[in-house]
């Protein structure tokens, strides 16, 4: 499917989650889409992680946190389905964009791009919700099931290449650090911060 | 080694980890550090993940710090040297603070050939990257593991407690 269209779908239906997106496109896109500045967290340069940083997050949270890996990162670090699996936790769900490029540094080929089955790793890793999207039109019947259904799912999107380079959320670590924290304290979550920022 | 004696070490730690704050622990095992790991598997005071590879301890404790816990990643030297990427990137750029309780491998006494490249680089590394270090060579220093979580916090960034054979065993 297209990556912008799929991209600006998943925008408009989810806006009550939380958000946290790896480097390359997935924080370009997302940024370039919705300019969000609070529920979003932009981990660029995140070489895998952005699933496990994002599962930290659901931890002390009932919401629904959603994460974006990138196909290039999933590689890097495949075993984090094992964490995930795991941790079961009732409010994560996890994106791997397969685009099979690493859109990140001028799509050059990713080498496993085509070999790769996505779904079929995570199933041997024993996790039950399993989503694989591979049109837009898919995308919009499953969706609901994978994000509302309470339970770990962890889903792929087939996405050709973005084809074009978009720049980066134009904010600083710290910046994104204090408006996400700061977002989550204002919002219902536990104090991020040893100091409030409007003491009672 | 006796194995009362290295329970109470680990009891120490635990304690004095539960005391400042901390309810979320990720590990990866060294052999120095099982008896520790498996007081924190079993106390109800803390949440114990066991990781696939020591960055996702960095990357898990780090979101956790958006869900207000207070965490700690425990790993082995060798394993603290494959984080390097992860805690520059992540932890520094976005200034996230994070405990990192890793062992002092290498040092005379550590009979493993293969952990002499950790006597020999560790300390480097650590100082290349500007993370404050605070050793652990006594039982009277376990305390400090409280300071130092509390100085990472202080400074938004991570620190390193290294924890010594000695002490892990009991025998200091």
């Amino acid at each position: 499917m297209n990556f912008e269209a799929c991209f600006r779908f998943l925008a408009e239906r989810l806006k009550d989650e939380i958000i946290v997106t790896s480097a390359g496109n997935s924080s370009e896109l997302w940024w370039d889409i919705t300019h969000e500045t609070e529920r979003v967290f932009y981990l660029e340069a995140s070489m895998s992680l952005a699933s496990v940083f994002a599962a930290g997050i659901a931890l002390g949270t009932e919401r629904t946190v959603v994460a974006f890996n990138g196909d290039g990162a999933f590689c890097m670090n495949p075993g984090m389905l094992l964490v995930e699996r795991q941790l079961a936790l009732p409010n994560l769900k996890h994106f791997v964009i397969s685009n099979r490029v690493y859109g990140s540094t001028n799509d050059l080929g990713h080498p496993f791009g085509e070999l790769m089955d996505y779904a079929g790793i995570a199933k041997a890793c024993g996790i039950e919700r399993i989503y694989d999207f591979a049109t837009l039109e898919g995308l919009a019947q499953g969706l609901d099931d994978m994000i509302k259904a309470p339970g770990y799912a962890f889903a792929v999107l087939r996405v050709d290449p973005l084809g074009r380079h978009l720049p980066s959320p134009p904010l600083d670590g710290p910046e994104v650090k204090f408006r996400f924290g700061r977002y989550l304290e204002r919002t219902g979550g536990r104090p991020v911060f040893d100091a409030p920022l409007h003491p009672k | 080694m006796s194995g009362n004696a290295a329970d109470t070490a680990s009891r120490r730690i635990v304690d004095v980890t539960a005391d400042c704050g901390i309810s979320l622990v990720a590990s990866l095992p060294d052999g120095w550090i099982t008896s520790l790991i498996t007081h924190y598997s079993r106390d109800a005071r803390f949440k114990h993940v066991a990781v696939n590879r020591e960055e996702s301890a960095i990357g898990l404790c780090s979101g956790a710090f958006f869900s207000g816990l207070g965490t700690f990643a425990l790993m082995g030297a060798s394993g603290f040297l494959t984080c390097i990427y992860a805690i520059t990137k992540i932890n520094y750029t976005y200034q996230i603070p994070l405990l990192i309780g890793i062992t002092l491998r290498g040092r005379p006494g550590d009979r493993a050939k293969f952990h002499q490249s950790n006597g020999l680089y560790l300390q480097s590394v650590i100082q290349a990257i500007d993370i404050p270090l605070v050793t652990i060579e006594k039982a009277d220093d376990i305390p400090r593991i409280g300071t130092a979580y509390n100085h990472s916090r202080t400074m938004s960034r991570p620190v390193v407690v290294g924890l010594t054979r000695e002490v892990l065993r009991g025998e200091a």
